[in-house]
């Protein structure tokens, strides 16, 4: 039996912050696999670390890279568009989110 | 009807140069052998036939030109791409619902360069959704057989693309490896498979999954083929600021054979717990017989290298969940019908849209990013990434090159591995390489004695020295023989 580390009421934040809407089933399945996982992670919590410097990225020294400000062809408003699962007036359609119905 | 799809780069142009075949012939036989062929392996998502005979179009017409060279070095060679890699007109699924009806708009810098260098382009592969696995299990279209045994999985996540290339349907394949999805599928399907140094080929266009940690690479059934084919990836593009100016002939040094090189054994790989007897006694046999042909060996420790796994899944998971984050249901990708606020439509899109293993490496990497949890995890695991890297660096002053198992284990039966936990150890020997960001590659070395199933030897290189470990291989090649095609599917044959 692993430590429980999240309960449902949780794993439902986490849920609602990813925007990946659960059924209650899936809660419980999922409460029960990350409990399983983040179990496994324990020895990262566990070695002297002190005074180590961490490695964001594997290429130290990279700077900013800026190309000339010269016009180069792009995606035309069309294609942008051409994978929009919906699309109206060349712009992408999402349902209202202010007024009647909007908002939650 | 010949197969060229089992045949190597240099016997296809020398066919096209001899006049033997034309390209569009190369074309026309390899999308009829993904046909037949593809109907037991299930590797493609999508055969791209008018894409296909418009490269050979191109190669044939520089043949008739007097001047193949001038198609490039990959000319008339039948290749396929990992469906995370976008290909403009085709659709780039990542084997997930979320991008099923997906068309890309742009092509990847990668596949640009394999089709520019004349490569005849048969189709997309398939894989672990959003690359999340390490058997194709959890794509969304279902697995991917491995063409040894087709109860068997072909590892992942780029099953897709060893599969096509041992079953003899490409000649050569792209996949891409965050924590050992070229060279784990690479060790399963009995192929060579090369994960070079983060930061030689550009992931421009390629769906990333940790963008840190991601790099593309070549699969292949012989060390020239796949060095071939390092030559028109590497190198420099505008459009990824990590990818690095290389300029390398791959291909250089792989007659050079092993003498005077010091190649490095690690105890705690050797002796890890999990490593299978087969697997540890055909590493040793490989070991021995390059110290036979002249190699020094030299055991090098990495003593820290046992926390690789749990950094991996700490940064992994982080890094996607913050990549998956685009998939908004607005701009592209799978949309919810039906809601009438658009909070409901991101919700309901993002959990159907998504599977099961990238549901959970979602919400991992959101806790574990969380306040609180950061400096208890994700801190820790970027100091891990200092001593790991460190201890590569410090073995490189001892050796030129690593040899360690790729897999602890062949090829593992669908559905043997259910525990998501236990299915990331067999990654246990390629995770700590993409963590330090050398290059690693599987080196086929026959089959093992109990399970008579393809063994691989992983070799390792130091950062930005790709070429140590393919000449490694290629001394290996000498010795045990070029990579074959799976048996049921040799000499034409579709997996009887």
């Amino acid at each position: 039996m692993s430590e429980q580390y999240l309960d449902e009421k949780d794993v439902r934040g986490i849920a609602e912050y990813v925007r990946i809407g659960l059924t209650d089933d899936e809660v419980a399945a999922m409460t029960v696999d990350l409990n399983n996982v983040i179990e496994t992670l324990k020895p990262i919590t566990e070695y002297d670390l002190e005074g180590v410097e961490p490695t964001f990225h594997p290429i130290g020294d990279l700077s900013n890279v800026m190309r000339e400000d010269v016009e180069v062809p792009g995606f035309t408003q069309e294609v942008a568009l051409s994978n929009a699962p919906k699309q109206q007036d060349g712009c992408f359609l999402i349902p209202s989110i202010l007024g009647e119905g909007g908002d939650r | 009807m010949a197969a060229f799809g089992s045949m190597s780069i240099a016997q296809i142009q020398q066919g096209l140069t001899n006049k033997e075949f034309s390209a569009r012939e190369v074309a026309e036989a390899s999308l009829a052998r993904v046909a037949s062929a593809d109907e037991k392996v299930h590797a493609f998502l999508e055969v791209t036939e008018d894409l296909a005979y418009r490269a050979a179009a191109r190669v044939d017409e520089a043949i008739a030109s007097g001047n193949l060279a001038a198609a490039g070095p990959l000319a008339g060679v039948p290749v396929a791409f990992k469906d995370n890699m976008n290909l403009e007109g085709t659709h780039t699924t990542c084997s997930s619902h979320m991008l099923e009806d997906y068309v890309s708009p742009y092509t990847a810098t990668c596949v640009k360069r394999i089709i520019d260098a004349g490569g005849i382009p048969l189709g997309k592969l398939n894989m672990d959704e959003f690359a999340f696995g390490s058997s194709t299990e959890t794509s969304a279209f279902g697995p991917t057989c491995n063409p040894w045994d087709l109860s068997r999985v072909p590892g992942g996540s780029s099953g897709g693309s060893a599969a096509a290339v041992a079953a003899g349907m490409a000649t050569m394949t792209l996949g891409s490896d965050t924590g050992g999805s070229i060279r784990q599928p690479g060790s399963f399907c009995g192929t060579v498979a090369v994960k070079p140094t983060y930061g030689v080929v550009s992931r421009y266009g390629v769906v990333a999954f940790g963008s840190s940690l991601d790099q593309v690479g070549p699969f292949a059934r012989t060390v020239r083929d796949a060095a071939l084919t390092m030559n028109a990836l590497a190198g420099r593009d505008q459009l990824d600021c990590t990818s690095q100016n290389v300029t390398c002939d791959f291909t250089a040094n792989l007659d050079q054979g092993v003498a005077g090189m010091r190649i490095g054994v690690v105890p705690e790989f050797m002796n890890a717990a999990g490593l299978t007897p087969e697997v540890k006694s055909k590493i040793d046999e490989a070991i021995g017989k390059l110290q036979d042909a002249g190699a020094e060996i030299v055991e090098v420790a990495l003593p820290n290298v046992h926390a690789a796994i749990s950094a991996y899944y700490v940064l992994g998971p982080c890094e996607a969940f913050s990549n998956l984050a685009r998939f908004d249901s607005v701009r592209y990708g799978y949309c919810d019908p039906g809601h009438k606020d658009l909070g409901g439509q991101y919700e309901g899109s993002r959990a159907k849209g998504f599977g099961e293993e990238a549901r959970r490496r979602i919400m991992l990497g959101s806790y574990l990013l969380s306040a609180g949890v950061y400096d208890k995890y994700y801190y820790p695991a970027q100091q891990v990434r200092t001593l790991i890297t460190a201890d590569y660096t410090a073995a490189y002053e001892k050796v030129d090159c690593i040899i360690a198992p790729c897999a602890p284990r062949t090829a593992f039966k669908f559905g043997e591995i259910s525990d998501p936990t236990e299915m990331y150890l067999s990654d246990m020997y390629t995770i700590s390489i993409n963590i330090a960001g050398n290059g690693g590659m599987n080196m086929p070395i026959g089959v093992g004695a109990d399970s008579g199933l393809p063994i691989g030897a992983q070799l390792i290189a130091p950062a930005f020295k790709d070429e140590n470990m393919l000449r490694v291989a290629a001394a290996l090649e000498k010795i045990y023989g070029e990579a074959p095609v799976a048996p049921a599917f040799a000499d034409g044959k579709v997996g009887e």
